[in-house]
């Protein structure tokens, strides 16, 4: 290897060689966060709901007379008996909010009547005895509400239920040395308890920013109707008529009253319609991190061969000299690319510490997670691959210079 | 040592041949100093960049200290060039960014040899040229007379079977260009074979022997009326 005689020449041309090793180390700083970003946004996007989401679908309907909640509790649950009537249905519940929702109810969750701090914070579903049937999620212990359960509240009432029914992390993150089933719990502020009748699988709370990461799979189901200005109906077509249920569920609704706003462009949403609502601030991160990524890659590329055209240009007659000495076509090919190589090396080092650096500030700044080295190391590799390949069609225009360009004169 | 028969250089366009040589032969023996002369335009260049293996040629053979060159690949004339062709060219073509001692060790480099050897021969041949003092000097630091010894020290370290210099002194003043020539006698007088192309009869009057080229062929000055022209014109104004 001529790596001595490279680096003095290097020193030569320094502000070529440090502008693209600068160029190398950006490029790797912002890549590698960029992708570190982008993964972490894909795996959000990629956990589970708990729900069962292929022919599930959600309709809200806006009141239009607010004035009794009494009547609207006799309303929603006729609404509830039409859908369920409809052959294209398999079930339907009512809802206060649901997974991937985005908006809802959260409370905190203690386990002492007298406690000041909370145990932990969850979702908290308005459900009956249909909704898990409706969501298509299961229960691992205990039992599912009985209809004589379910009651109905205003959202100004004082929250309470003698029994709920809780989300599989929430029970570990309550009791994570035994079973929460029969356990007492108590949600909001309020001293009365609660008694977990039983435990569901997995199941997403409502919350999908990053700030809720901690409580994303915390959920409360409490057994009653919300007596809000609007509901929700979870309705789960049966299998293959998700779109005969889609067309069927609204005119169902307006038959029994028409005394209510289902919204044309967005009261009627699929769940896929939900999971992509829901994550499209991320899909849309990730698509910018990418193009970033790409365009960054492009520059960087584009910056090394266009400067090493420059050099092989403003070197033709050194490497004419070189070929005249003896160099073989390899041997050229082998200086541009070991030369490409050094200034890389020192770019990815450089490189790499910003990349560390800008994932700390990050991480102080938004919370971010730490950076993983995999990361840093596959950035690495890729940009000195990157410029390897960058360099290859310059550094193999220079090996085809003749060896008689040494005897011409500038 | 060098040996061209019958050989031929065309450059050929769409619409036109040029003949750069035609019919060129001349054998050069071991240990020679053969000064090649001509006007401007008359084949020295290509003759030389031939024979150093710079370029290839269309017709006829080329033996180089017993090997048939024509069929080379561009690796094995590297190799050919590298270790037993020493060039010394006009403008030094020293490369700027490296001191005189990486300057001298880039065919050394590529011939692979070791550091230890390398470094050896390197400060032999500057001892050789005198400027063992100037090994970290670049050559930007160094008088053209100075940058020209470094070429030749440049030449001599890898021990090359034979010595090909274009115009050595062209670019040197008197004083400078004398202690160059200098240098090759005494390169000469030790053994080397040399091939100097010049258009400086005073030079080429210092070699062993001269070859004349006109119009791409070498003519035996002799039996050449322009010969006598030139002669005697020359003759006329030293007189």
């Amino acid at each position: 290897m001529q790596i001595k005689p490279i680096l003095a020449a290097m020193r030569h041309h320094k502000a070529g060689t440090v502008l693209i090793a600068l160029q190398i180390a950006l490029t790797l700083a912002i890549v590698c966060n960029a992708l570190f970003i982008i993964h972490q946004r894909m795996a959000r996007m990629a956990r589970p709901s708990g729900v069962e989401e292929t022919n599930l679908f959600v309709i809200r309907s806006d009141w239009a007379d607010k004035s009794d909640p009494q009547r609207i509790d006799v309303q929603m649950q006729a609404d509830l008996i039409a859908l369920r009537q409809l052959g294209s249905v398999q079930d339907a519940a009512p809802a206060n909010s649901f997974p991937l929702h985005g908006t809802g109810w959260d409370n905190f969750i203690k386990l002492q009547p007298d406690q000041v701090k909370m145990t932990t914070d969850s979702a908290i579903y308005f459900s009956d005895d249909h909704t898990l049937a409706t969501l298509g999620t299961h229960l691992i212990a205990g039992r599912n509400f009985t209809a004589s359960e379910i009651g109905a509240q205003q959202p100004r009432d004082a929250m309470h239920s003698a029994q709920v029914i809780i989300s599989k992390d929430l029970a570990q993150r309550l009791y994570p040395d035994g079973s929460a089933l029969g356990k007492t719990i108590y949600v909001s502020m309020g001293n009365k308890p609660s008694t977990v009748i039983g435990v569901t699988d997995t199941l997403q709370a409502h919350m999908v920013g990053s700030w809720a990461g901690p409580y994303a799979y915390n959920a409360v189901l409490v057994p009653a109707r919300l007596l809000n200005d609007y509901t929700y109906y979870l309705v789960r077509a049966r299998p293959s008529q998700l779109a005969a249920a889609l067309r069927d569920a609204p005119k169902a609704l307006y038959a029994q009253s028409r005394m209510r706003i289902i919204d044309r462009k967005d009261g009627v949403m699929t769940f896929a319609q939900v999971r992509q609502h829901a994550y499209e601030r991320d899909v849309g991160m990730a698509i910018l991190m990418g193009i970033i990524s790409v365009v960054l890659l492009a520059i960087t590329a584009a910056g090394i061969v266009g400067l090493t055209s420059f050099w092989v240009g403003q070197r033709r007659k050194q490497i004419g000299v070189r070929r005249a000495l003896g160099a073989t076509r390899g041997d050229i090919l082998n200086y541009f690319l070991t030369e490409n190589l050094l200034i890389g090396i020192g770019g990815v080092l450089v490189g790499a510490v910003l990349a560390i650096g800008i994932n700390l500030w990050m991480v102080t700044q938004f919370e971010m997670a730490r950076l993983s080295l995999g990361y840093v190391v596959v950035g690495v590799i890729a940009l000195l691959l990157l410029g390897q390949g960058a360099v290859l069609a310059p550094a193999l225009r220079a090996s085809h210079v003749s060896p008689v360009e040494a005897t011409r004169s500038v | 040592m060098l040996k061209m028969t019958h050989l031929s250089k065309v450059y050929r366009t769409e619409v036109v041949e040029t003949y750069a040589l035609r019919d060129f032969n001349i054998d050069v023996k071991e240990g020679e100093f053969v000064a090649v002369t001509g006007p401007s335009g008359s084949g020295k260049t290509t003759f030389l960049t031939i024979a150093g293996l710079l370029e290839t040629f269309s017709g006829g053979e080329y033996h180089l200290d017993g090997i048939e060159v024509s069929n080379l690949n561009d690796n094995a004339r590297s190799k050919i060039r590298n270790e037993k062709i020493g060039f010394i060219f006009q403008a030094f073509n020293l490369i700027p960014d490296l001191n005189v001692f990486d300057n001298i060790e880039v065919p050394l480099r590529y011939r692979g040899m070791k550091a230890a050897e390398r470094k050896q021969r390197i400060m032999d041949s500057l001892e050789r040229v005198g400027l063992a003092s100037r090994a970290k000097h670049y050559p930007a630091e160094l008088s053209g007379g100075q940058q020209q010894r470094v070429a030749i020290a440049r030449a001599l370290a890898g021990s090359p079977r034979l010595l090909l210099a274009d115009e050595p002194t062209g670019n040197l003043d008197t004083q400078m260009a004398r202690s160059v020539l200098e240098l090759l006698e005494d390169i000469h007088r030790e053994g080397a074979t040399i091939v100097m192309v010049t258009h400086d009869p005073e030079l080429a009057a210092r070699a062993q022997r001269n070859v004349h080229i006109i119009d791409g062929q070498v003519v035996d000055l002799s039996e050449d009326p322009r010969f006598h022209t030139v002669h005697a014109e020359h003759t006329g104004t030293t007189a």
